[in-house]
């Protein structure tokens, strides 16, 4: 009965402590730091704003140097080659990230990340490599999406082989507005959809039926057993 | 070098069993965020952990077959204790990626194996039950520190004590295993 109460009482603590994080479980295969939200999903719990970023890239020879900008929290990296600038009459190239202050929600596209504003002071001639950090607390993006205008146009710019856990790899031409989703006509991308996106509510549910209805018999039996036990056994021994 | 472990002194046992264990779950950490390299560090991480049973008696570890239904079903209700707070949080969290599903089973049960078969057992014959409850636990949450943000450690430990209090009021590990695995391919 102790241990019994003692189980009890760490399950109970748990389930506490558990529901102090997003998404409510203790491991898993999560990106390595929480994603900072500009609109957050319910289930995110605290949440970080999310931070821009700059860099200068050096022009030497006429020719821009090979560097990446970033935002402070590495959710958007976006790499250049040498020369990945016209840098023509330039000494330097300044690139900004910024995080987009409210959530566009164009037809037919779900974003599953911030959409970030990308500019630079001189146009692209080579392709640069972007790469987006998403989270775990919504479906993973099937592609990386493009507007020069956040009220516009959205167009898939595609996605690459993915190094990383969480983040998803894109080459762009182009500086405007990016964002990871996926086409919200089509369920999310590498999700088993049970029960219109209820995928966790009915795996716990089909666990505790299974466990009641498999362990009812189990624990008759067993009681069933320990009484005839009791009845065979000699009064002496009891 | 089994043998000889065996001869040594329980408290050398425990110290270089959780050294080992730690090491691994610190390598396996640093490694799998390097590109391309996720899947195979969780299934080369859990494979490593699975390593330090080598040599236990399964009893000792709770890996016994007796009551075997009871032991399952038991897994099962640990897998829906872990899994609640998610779900009652969130109607839609993600399930993990296929890709990942092989890594998550590799991981899970040899993170079980090694926490609460070898470790517990081995804290088990250096100070009894609660040295291991206690020293398993600690060392479970530990070993999260790396991969997981800091505020996740709360949940790890009280994951690591529900479990390892399960591994001492029922000497069983089938649970835990079971509970675990289901856990981490839910998630």
């Amino acid at each position: 009965m102790k241990r019994a109460a003692l189980l009890a009482a760490a399950a109970t603590t748990y389930a506490v402590a558990a529901w102090m994080v997003a998404p409510g479980f203790y491991d898993g295969f999560g990106p390595p730091q929480a994603y900072n939200w500009t609109c957050p999903p319910p289930q995110a719990g605290a949440n970080i704003k999310p931070p821009s970023g700059r860099q200068v890239v050096k022009v030497l020879n006429g020719v821009s140097d090979a560097n990446s900008a970033f935002t402070d929290d590495g959710q958007v990296v976006i790499g250049f080659l040498p020369g990945a600038f016209d840098a023509t009459g330039k000494t330097a190239i300044t690139v900004d990230i910024t995080p987009l202050a409210n959530c566009p929600q164009p037809p037919g596209i779900r974003f599953v990340t911030n959409v970030y504003r990308i500019t630079a002071d001189a146009p692209l001639v080579k392709p640069a490599n972007l790469v987006l950090r998403y989270s775990n607390l919504l479906p993973d993006p099937s592609d990386v999406y493009f507007a020069t205008d956040p009220v516009g146009a959205w167009k898939t710019i595609g996605r690459a082989q993915t190094a990383q856990p969480f983040t998803v790899d894109t080459t762009t031409r182009e500086f405007g507005y990016f964002g990871a989703g996926y086409p919200s006509a089509s369920p999310p991308p590498g999700v088993v959809t049970v029960g219109g996106g209820q995928t966790l509510p009915i795996v716990v549910a089909i666990l505790i039926a299974l466990v009641v209805v498999a362990g009812l018999p189990l624990a008759l039996r067993r009681r069933r057993g320990a009484s005839t036990d009791r009845e065979g056994r000699p009064e002496d021994e009891t | 070098m089994i043998s000889a472990l065996k001869t040594i002194h329980p408290a050398r046992r425990a110290i270089l069993v959780g050294a080992y264990v730690l090491l691994i779950e610190w390598s396996r950490a640093l490694i799998q965020y390097e590109p391309h390299m996720a899947v195979a560090a969780l299934v080369l991480g859990g494979a490593a952990l699975t390593l330090v049973v080598v040599g236990w008696p399964a009893e000792r570890l709770g890996l016994g077959t007796s009551r075997l239904g009871l032991r399952i079903l038991g897994g099962l209700a640990l897998g829906a204790v872990l899994l609640l707070p998610a779900a009652v949080r969130s109607a839609a969290v993600p399930v993990l990626p296929a890709g990942l599903a092989v890594a998550a089973v590799a991981v899970s049960i040899g993170e079980e194996l090694a926490f609460r078969g070898a470790l517990y057992a081995a804290l088990d014959e250096l100070g009894g039950a609660p040295l291991a409850i206690i020293g398993s636990t600690s060392l479970w949450t530990a070993a999260h520190a790396i991969s997981h943000p800091p505020a996740f450690l709360g949940a790890v430990a009280a994951a690591g004590l529900l479990l390892a209090l399960w591994r001492w009021a029922c000497r069983d590990l089938v649970g835990p295993v079971i509970g675990h695995v289901v856990a981490d391919l839910a998630l």
